[in-house]
């Protein structure tokens, strides 16, 4: 397979997941605070800002935010390079240049996506869409999900799109837990009742995991088993150690090496995986804030060394 | 009740001006098309407008696009197809392929002379001067013997079926033929949107047509290669047949690269993988010759390979379709083209030519300029239906306009008697009906070492605006599944 | 005749290349009379070099780095044995009417085709007479003798007036130019009287203070029938002889750049060139000099070319 074509199949996953996440985080976000148990968690500012945060790393302090604004930019807004309509051009631009490697039914789903969002009316969606926006661009992700597992070789070509989608899963997940956490933080100062946050909840909600942390846990989601479980849990198809196996799993299929070098991607993949199997939840509770930037660092330079490993053209 | 009473050939308007597919000089339909039209006509307006809706979405959803140039931004849109298929029977197709191989071969000894002895030339059948004039002659070609000895491995040759009946060749197009993704498209689409009437038919396939181009392709090896590895080159995803370009690319099953994909090392080409350098032999090339290496063509260009010439001289790699091919498609060509076929292979032509007057001869130019409404004028050298004029459609002003340009450059123009192309039944969205269009036909023609093939099936392009006697897609032609019968 | 050539180049970019692709066309060529000793070709970077023949037949050194640079130099040394003849001995005289009628003849016009067309810089303007008209009375060799004399006397040597690519009208309405643009003037007036002529890139021996600008010399080789090709360098009044290495031919400087190549960098960049050519005889060696503001005239083809860009928007027509 060819090197830069590889490297657009790794984003085109990237981007797909990307998509998906910031929508989910839109929808939840938004609905729940609506009827949120207290007054911080129904301030619009605090939502609005939570949502931008999460989509685009560069939001001002001290500004008023406003809402049509704010919800347009992070949905349709193509002069936003965050925004989920360029996720999508984006993705379908790498689907572009794969064509003849990916299959027709993948490539057929992925153009539909991208026709639905281009087409998708602004002024329905400042006013009425958020709902039917966002849980469509989901629906369609799953749809893209199950086109690439079921309609392509689990060969080179699957490997490069899953390792892309796994890392901006755990990505995502990563920047949720933090923009989450800092909502709680604000919710509710730092006493017991921070651990009980309905923020827990809000936050397993942006990431489909509350059914599944409920019936884990049985019982009212805390700081500590969120954390846990979107964090360490390798059954949790959306845990960051869900999506690290994931691509270990995947290296695998493009490094042949069985004692990968010291700065391969293998090797370093292979490296976290193993740190994360033995990690209890209460080494991280403590400080949350640094793992949650050491995590992010490494899934950088995880993208990083695949790249210039085998996408370089 | 004439059959065109119909309520969706309601508004079909015979004219017998022009050779009709579909109906008789009577008004009745001929009997190839009896048991379609009986189809057709039992649905109404209303599921034909479905139908053709779905067509186009199903269209758009896969993709198959182009992009238009010339407007402010680049606009994607699909290629219009009509609904209604084109026949050709299997006598009529005999005649066809065996008229389209014919032009194709003669077309390859024409190049292996002009880029060897010339002897046609030196002979004085075809004059000198249309290749020491022409930019479509590559003197780096000069002495070059291309693998299998072949130059025009894809021909694509344009046919019209006059008034008379008959076919003409208007044009051989053997540089980089683009369309025969939109032949196995249109095929899947209708049979899709009416799969019904395939029963009542037997139309030859037209999906094998990567496998035979793939063999082709390997074919022409180089020397001393086993397995060879081949690929597409496109000029990327921003062309307007990059849609083709990876549909072939996936139909043989091989990769589709772009320039910077590719580099030479002493003379031979590699692919950049994911594991490394890979070794490449043949390269079917959608890249025009003054793109593809900029040590010895365009220097600017950067879609190309540099070094990529002086690994096809030395026989390292194979180029599809050979380098220098355009001498010989030039429309000034087309004109000899009963002389090139009569002297390469002592037969004669089995399809028409039209008749061309050159405009660099005084004579002919002299009864051009004076008869220039019942002529069409070409350029020689611009493809895709640009810079054509046809006679009866301009205005004074223009008329005078058009002379003005011929006399400035006579050599770059000719003029052929204007060709009344034939009409087809063909859907037309603004009436909801059936309208006589003008449609002419592009065929496939393959030639490999040891090798021939002609994809059985063609792309009817249909000129969808009333009157209009330019079919290329550019210009806003659709296009129409057609059959060959078995 | 024993020549050492000693070519060098240094090319400086603003910003880091990427990447990068040069072809050099300076291997003086084996013919009849000269045969190349020895050739090495270095360059700082130590990128491995590949030799190479180009679309026109000519040995070529090819040069692809592989890591990000913002400096390269590279050197060439040539040993050249050059046999001494007179040019005027292997001229064979006849009747110059058989000559005529063989430039006429079908055969001869398709045969010697690519040295009789014109290209952009060898196309004469169409609306003025000739300045420079052929005598029917004498042997097609004197009139490219005269018409060798008549360029360097009507014409002025002037380096950095003209570009690579300055056409002839400018260059007769002027009359100045280099070796380069005297060259193509020498092609289009013999091309148009019929007798198939080359554009030459080479080197020049200076050792007796013969005109040379650039890099390279540029003179032009005309086919006399009966005869062959022959050499004349109307930069200098002189029959290409022992003094004129000859590297590769074409039908102008567009077929025969001494450098081509593409890179990839933002910024723009500088070059220097230097070429030396010395005799065993000579006591004290000449070198022509440039730099880098004599660029274009040098003929440098070296392309720039923003990384981002590398998308075309505007691919070529489809047919």
């Amino acid at each position: 397979m060819l090197a830069r074509v590889a490297n657009n199949l790794f984003w085109m996953g990237r981007y797909i997941e990307r998509a998906e996440h910031i929508a989910r985080y839109l929808n939840v976000n938004y609905f729940s605070s609506l009827d949120a148990p207290n007054e911080q968690s129904q301030s619009r500012q605090l939502v609005l800002r939570s949502m931008l945060c999460m989509a685009d790393d560069t939001v001002p302090e001290n500004v008023e935010l406003n809402e049509e604004e704010v919800l347009y930019d992070i949905a349709l807004n193509t002069d936003k390079s965050f925004s989920i309509i360029n996720c999508v051009k984006i993705a379908r631009e790498n689907a572009n240049s794969a064509r003849d490697l990916i299959s027709t039914e993948l490539y057929e789903s992925i153009n539909k996506f991208y026709h639905y969002v281009l087409n998708y009316d602004v002024d329905y969606f400042k006013n009425k869409g958020l709902y039917d926006f966002t849980v469509n661009v989901t629906e369609f992700t799953a749809i893209l999900r199950g086109k690439i597992r079921g309609t392509l070789l689990h060969d080179k070509v699957y490997a490069i799109i899953m390792l892309g989608i796994n890392i901006e899963r755990s990505t995502q997940i990563v920047r949720i837990i933090h923009a989450k956490f800092l909502d709680a933080k604000k919710a509710k100062g730092n006493g017991e009742q921070f651990k009980q946050s309905s923020e827990w909840t809000t936050l397993l909600k942006c990431v489909e995991s509350y059914d599944m942390n409920r019936r884990h846990y049985r019982q009212p989601p805390t700081k500590l088993t969120t954390l846990e479980f979107l964090i360490l849990n390798p059954f949790c198809p959306r845990s960051v150690m869900n999506s690290i196996n994931q691509v270990a799993n995947h290296i695998n299929t493009l490094s042949t090496d069985k004692y990968p070098a010291k700065d391969s991607a293998a090797y370093l993949i292979g490296k976290t995986q193993a740190e994360y199997k033995f990690k209890s939840i209460e080494s991280i509770e403590g400080e949350v804030a640094d793992f949650i930037e050491e995590m992010l660092d490494c899934l950088w330079l995880m993208a990083q060394k695949i790249e210039k490993e085998y996408f370089n053209y | 009740m004439p059959e065109t009473q119909h309520p969706i050939f309601s508004s079909y308007q015979k004219d017998n001006r022009f050779y009709d597919e579909i109906f008789d000089q009577e008004g009745n339909v001929k009997e190839m098309y009896k048991t379609l039209f009986d189809l057709y006509s039992g649905h109404s307006v209303q599921d034909f407008a479905k139908l053709n809706d779905k067509a186009k979405a199903s269209f758009f959803n896969q993709g198959i696009t182009f992009q238009v140039y010339g407007e402010q931004e680049i606009k994607e849109k699909i290629f219009p197809f009509d609904l209604f298929p084109r026949i050709i029977a299997p006598e009529e197709w005999e005649h066809i392929e065996r008229g389209v191989l014919q032009r194709s071969k003669a077309l390859n000894l024409f190049l292996w002379d002009l880029y060897h002895d010339k002897k046609i030339i030196k002979q004085g059948i075809v004059p000198l001067d249309l290749i020491s004039s022409s930019v479509n002659f590559l003197d780096q070609m000069n002495g070059i013997d291309p693998p299998g000895g072949i130059y025009n491995h894809i021909s694509g040759t344009d046919l019209i079926k006059h008034s008379d009946g008959n076919y003409y060749v208007l044009e051989d197009n053997i540089r980089c033929p683009s369309g025969v993704s939109y032949v196995i498209c249109n095929r899947t689409a209708l049979k899709r949107a009416l799969f019904g009437v395939f029963n009542h038919y037997q139309a030859h396939t037209v999906t094998d047509y990567g496998e035979n181009l793939l063999q082709i392709l390997e074919s022409v090896k180089p020397n001393g290669v086993d397995e060879p590895n081949c690929v597409v080159i496109t000029p990327g995803v921003y062309n307007s047949a990059y849609y083709e370009h990876s549909y072939l690319a996936k139909s043989m099953g091989v990769e589709l690269v772009e320039g910077r994909d590719i580099f030479v090392e002493h003379d031979f080409v590699y692919m950049k993988t994911i594991s490394g350098p890979q070794k490449v032999d043949v390269i079917y090339r959608r890249i025009d010759d003054l793109f593809l290496d900029p040590l010895e063509f365009k220097p600017d260009s950067s879609l190309g390979v540099p070094g990529l010439f002086s690994a096809y001289k030395k026989g390292n790699v194979c180029l599809v379709n050979a380098p220098g091919t355009g001498v010989a498609d030039d429309k000034a060509i087309y004109t000899y083209m009963p002389e090139i076929i009569k002297y390469y292979l002592d037969e004669e032509p089995i399809l028409n030519n039209v008749h061309t007057y050159h405009c660099s001869r005084p004579d002919e130019l002299k009864y051009v300029l004076e008869n220039i409404d019942k002529l069409v004028i070409k350029p020689v050298d611009e493809a895709g239906g640009y810079g054509i004029s046809i006679g009866n459609k301009l205005t004074k002003e223009e008329i005078e306009k058009v002379k003005v340009t011929i006399q400035a450059h006579p050599r770059k123009y000719i003029a052929q008697p204007i060709m009344s192309l034939s009409v087809h039944a063909t859907y037309i969205e603004e009436t909801n009906s059936f309208e006589p269009r003008h449609v002419d036909l592009r065929t496939f023609t393959l030639l490999g070492k040891d090798k021939e093939f002609v994809l059985k099936g063609g792309l009817t392009r249909v000129a969808l605006q009333r009157g209009n006697l330019i079919v290329n897609s550019s210009q806003g032609g659709g296009s129409k599944d057609t059959w060959v019968l078995k | 005749m024993d020549y050492t050539i000693h070519y060098k180049a240094q090319n400086i970019y603003k910003q880091p290349v990427r990447s990068a692709y040069w072809q050099f066309l300076i291997i003086p060529e084996n013919n009849d009379s000269q045969t190349l000793e020895k050739a090495v070709f270095t360059n700082s970077l130590g990128v491995p070099v590949q030799q190479s023949v180009n679309g026109y037949g000519f040995e070529t050194f090819r040069v692809a780095p592989k890591t990000t640079f913002k400096t390269i130099n590279f050197e060439a040394k040539f040993r050249v044995f050059k046999e001494i003849f007179n040019p005027f001995e292997q001229l064979n005289y006849r009747d110059s009417s058989i000559d005529r009628e063989l430039l006429r003849s079908l055969q001869f016009k398709v045969t010697h085709e690519r040295f009789l067309k014109s290209t952009p810089t060898t196309e004469l303007p169409l609306v003025r007479a000739l300045p420079f008209k052929f005598d029917e009375e004498s042997s097609l060799f004197d009139n490219l003798k005269t018409l060798n004399a008549w360029i360097f006397n009507t014409f002025k040597f002037k380096s950095q007036v003209t570009q690579i690519n300055t056409n002839l009208s400018e260059i007769l309405e002027h009359k100045h130019g280099v070796c380069q643009d005297f060259t193509h003037l020498f092609c289009a007036m013999a091309r148009k009287n019929g007798i198939p002529t080359r554009y030459v890139s080479g080197y020049l021996h200076q050792g007796i203070g013969y005109l040379g600008d650039s890099q390279m010399h540029a003179w032009a080789e005309s086919f006399v029938p009966g005869t062959g090709w022959v050499g004349f360098d109307p930069t200098n009044n002189l029959l290409a002889a022992e003094n004129h290495i000859k590297v590769a031919h074409g039908k102008d400087y567009a077929d025969c750049p001494p450098i081509k190549g593409v890179v990839y960098t933002t910024g723009g960049n500088t070059t220097t060139y230097k070429v030396l050519v010395t005799s065993a005889k000579d006591t004290m060696s000449q070198g022509q000099n440039s730099d880098g503001s004599m660029q274009q005239q040098m003929g440098t083809m070296t392309q720039h070319m923003e990384f981002q860009d590398l998308f075309p928007k505007n691919g070529p027509k489809d047919q």
